[in-house]
């Protein structure tokens, strides 16, 4: 469905995406993770026609998107990370009004403006004005515009972000349905256990190149061999995450709100070394845990470093 | 044939709330006003008899009228259109209708015609109030056509002028000054450059500058064509009002006239107005040109004759090896 080949994007000196290559199949949901400036907006912005690469090329169901632009982009529904709403619109003026953008005709898209603002759960809203719905309900209904001339291909820039747990799982739900309809999907996020769970492709991006790319299950093995482990702590995770660090056995460290995941190299006689000196250097372990490997400790591992961010 | 879909949507927005029906109703009494001050006035202080009626004093208000709302067009077109691109940037809703494949051009027509959609509508809904002048004669309907005809050509000039220094500038206010500075090029500095050239020209030939000849400096001035307009309308009996706000000094034989009836014209066929407006058109083609092409994300167009160019040099480069790999 998509194929990016060595695309390069360069702002000045700055190589924003540097020969990132990757292939999305038609029906699959594509996870694209990686730290802040990895390149993923840019490297979106490319594929839905609105940023021209320095090189390389994007081809949508086997059409350049450089050949004919106007072509791709009527199979690409685009959500961009930030994005605002005109005022003084109504929920239904809004669809309609991008119905019309693409050319469908008052009648088709009050029917399909009407399906989709089902899908997407704001229905009741469809009077109200668009600058008057919270934010989870602009995401959603900036997703049901995205869907307005059924393209094949969506690509959703962090759709889930600013989102409270509950509207986060409301969008994950509408994506699972999506998915189901057989669309393809290109999505962003950094909530890596949410994409692991409907994601059928993960490509990781670190400095606008391509990390590893492959099916779920495929990157797991690629990194199996690594146990991880998860430890609570009481209070303050830095003299924690300190020690840690200066352990010889522990790989990428990621902190959470109330506890520290790590990767560990060692086996299980080192193991409980490394309890015992926690223990022993006077720091209040609550629990100590091994887990089985999961996205987030395969994306520390892979990219390196203490993720602030971990759930 | 669909209309477009930013200017159904934007005219919604912008009709829509109590302020629009009170601006335009608060416009059409201050002009219902300006009309009945000119008659009211003129019979005061007319020197003729109290039921006498003189006809130039609906010439004076249809004049008047005429200049105020080119004034109000000069002056509040190019704030309007000033944000048309870089507002959609600042709001963030520009990239959601770039990714669709809505022609840029048509993004920035429907920007342009919302944009001046409001002025123009105070505009209309004044013709039948300039349109008092026909109960006293000495204006046909064509002439208030025209006069219309050219405000549209005078706001699609000023509007794509916006659209397009809105497309290269992401603030607003930069856009609108920027807008603002050209209109006083066109304005200001066609005069000047015509008087200046006129008086040096006098000086050297010993001859008085020729009137026609005003067409190669001032043919971007909005005022040139207007003045000829207003005043070739009514039949040259003149309104100096018009002529000293619009002439810059440049005096003709008829008051303060240069381009009035019979004396500004080009030629008999060429008129200032046609030539003014002739200029609108196309700088407007050429401002919406380059605004569309620089709202593009990918221009196709330039991809392709630049992969050519490349591909022919490659060829070439091929081609020399070639021929340098033989002859060793």
């Amino acid at each position: 469905m998509v194929i990016i080949e060595e695309l390069v994007k360069k702002y000045g000196k700055f190589r924003a995406v540097d020969g990132l290559s990757m292939e999305i199949e038609k029906g699959h949901i594509y996870g694209f993770v990686g730290p802040n400036g990895a390149g993923k907006t840019t490297t979106m912005k490319i594929i839905a026609g609105l940023l021209k690469p320095t090189s390389g090329r994007v081809v949508v169901n086997g059409v350049d998107i450089a050949d004919d632009p106007r072509g791709v982009k009527k199979k690409i529904g685009y959500m961009p990370d930030f994005f605002g709403v005109y005022d003084d619109l109504k929920v239904t003026e809004y669809m309609d009004f991008y119905a019309g953008v693409y050319g469908m005709d008052r009648r088709e898209s009050v029917k399909i403006a009407g399906e989709l603002l089902e899908l997407v759960d704001l229905t009741e809203k469809k009077d109200s004005y668009v600058d008057s719905l919270s934010r989870g309900m602009k995401q959603r209904l900036c997703l049901a515009r995205s869907l307005i001339h059924n393209p094949e291909l969506l690509v959703l820039d962090e759709p889930a972000s600013g989102l409270d747990p509950r509207a986060r799982v409301e969008m994950k739900e509408i994506l699972k349905e999506l998915k189901d309809m057989g669309k393809t999907i290109l999505i962003s996020s950094h909530i890596l256990p949410e994409l692991s769970e409907m994601c059928t492709s993960i490509g990781i991006i670190e400095r606008g190149r391509m990390i590893v790319s492959g099916t779920v299950e495929e990157i797991m093995k690629k990194v199996s061999h690594k146990r991880a482990i998860r430890i609570k702590v009481l209070g303050e995770l830095d003299p924690a995450v300190r020690f840690l660090q200066e352990q010889p056995y522990i790989g990428s460290i990621s902190a959470g709100n109330d506890h520290i995941n790590a990767d560990f190299d060692g086996n299980g006689e080192t193991m409980a070394q490394l309890l015992k000196g926690m223990v022993t250097a006077g720091i209040p372990v609550m629990s100590f845990s091994e887990t089985e490997g999961n996205l987030e400790s395969i994306f520390m591992h892979l990219t390196g470093g203490v993720n602030d961010n971990a759930n | 044939m669909q209309i477009n879909p930013i200017i159904s949507k934007d005219l919604k927005i912008k009709m829509r709330g109590w302020k629009a029906p009170v601006l335009l109703t608060v416009y059409m009494v201050f002009l219902g006003l300006v009309v009945f001050l000119n008659f009211f006035g003129s019979r005061i202080f007319s020197p003729y008899d109290y039921y006498q009626f003189n006809p130039a004093v609906a010439l004076n208000s249809y004049n008047s009228l005429a200049t105020l709302q080119l004034l109000l067009l000069m002056f509040i077109t190019p704030a309007l259109t000033g944000g048309i691109i870089s507002g959609e940037r600042e709001r963030q809703t520009l990239d959601l209708l770039l990714c669709t494949n809505l022609p840029t051009s048509s993004i920035i027509t429907g920007k342009i015609v919302v944009a001046t959609a409001h002025v123009l509508l105070l505009i209309t809904a004044s013709l039948p109030v300039m349109g008092t002048v026909f109960l006293y004669g000495g204006i046909r309907i064509t002439d208030l056509l025209l006069l219309f005809a050219f405000y549209l050509a005078t706001a699609l000039m000023l509007g794509s002028m916006g659209a397009f220094y809105s497309s290269i500038f992401k603030k607003s206010s930069v856009s609108m000054i920027l807008s603002y500075i050209t209109l006083m090029v066109f304005l200001v500095g066609t005069s000047i450059a015509y008087t200046m050239w006129s008086s040096f020209s006098s000086r050297y030939t010993g001859k008085p500058p020729d009137i026609a000849q005003a067409m190669y400096f001032m043919f971007a001035n909005p005022s040139y064509g207007f003045s000829s307009l207003v005043e070739g309308g009514n039949q040259g009996i003149g309104i100096p009002f018009v002529g000293n706000i619009f002439s810059f000094g440049m005096y003709g034989p008829y008051g303060g006239m240069p381009y009035g009836s019979g004396s500004g014209m080009v030629t008999t066929a060429i008129k200032p107005w046609m030539v003014n407006m002739a200029f609108d058109i196309i700088i407007s083609a050429i401002f919406i040109t380059l605004a569309s092409i620089r709202i593009k994300p990918i221009k196709r167009l330039w991809r392709r004759r630049r992969s050519g160019i490349k591909i022919s040099l490659l060829h070439a480069v091929n081609h020399l090896e070639k021929t340098v790999g033989s002859s060793r």
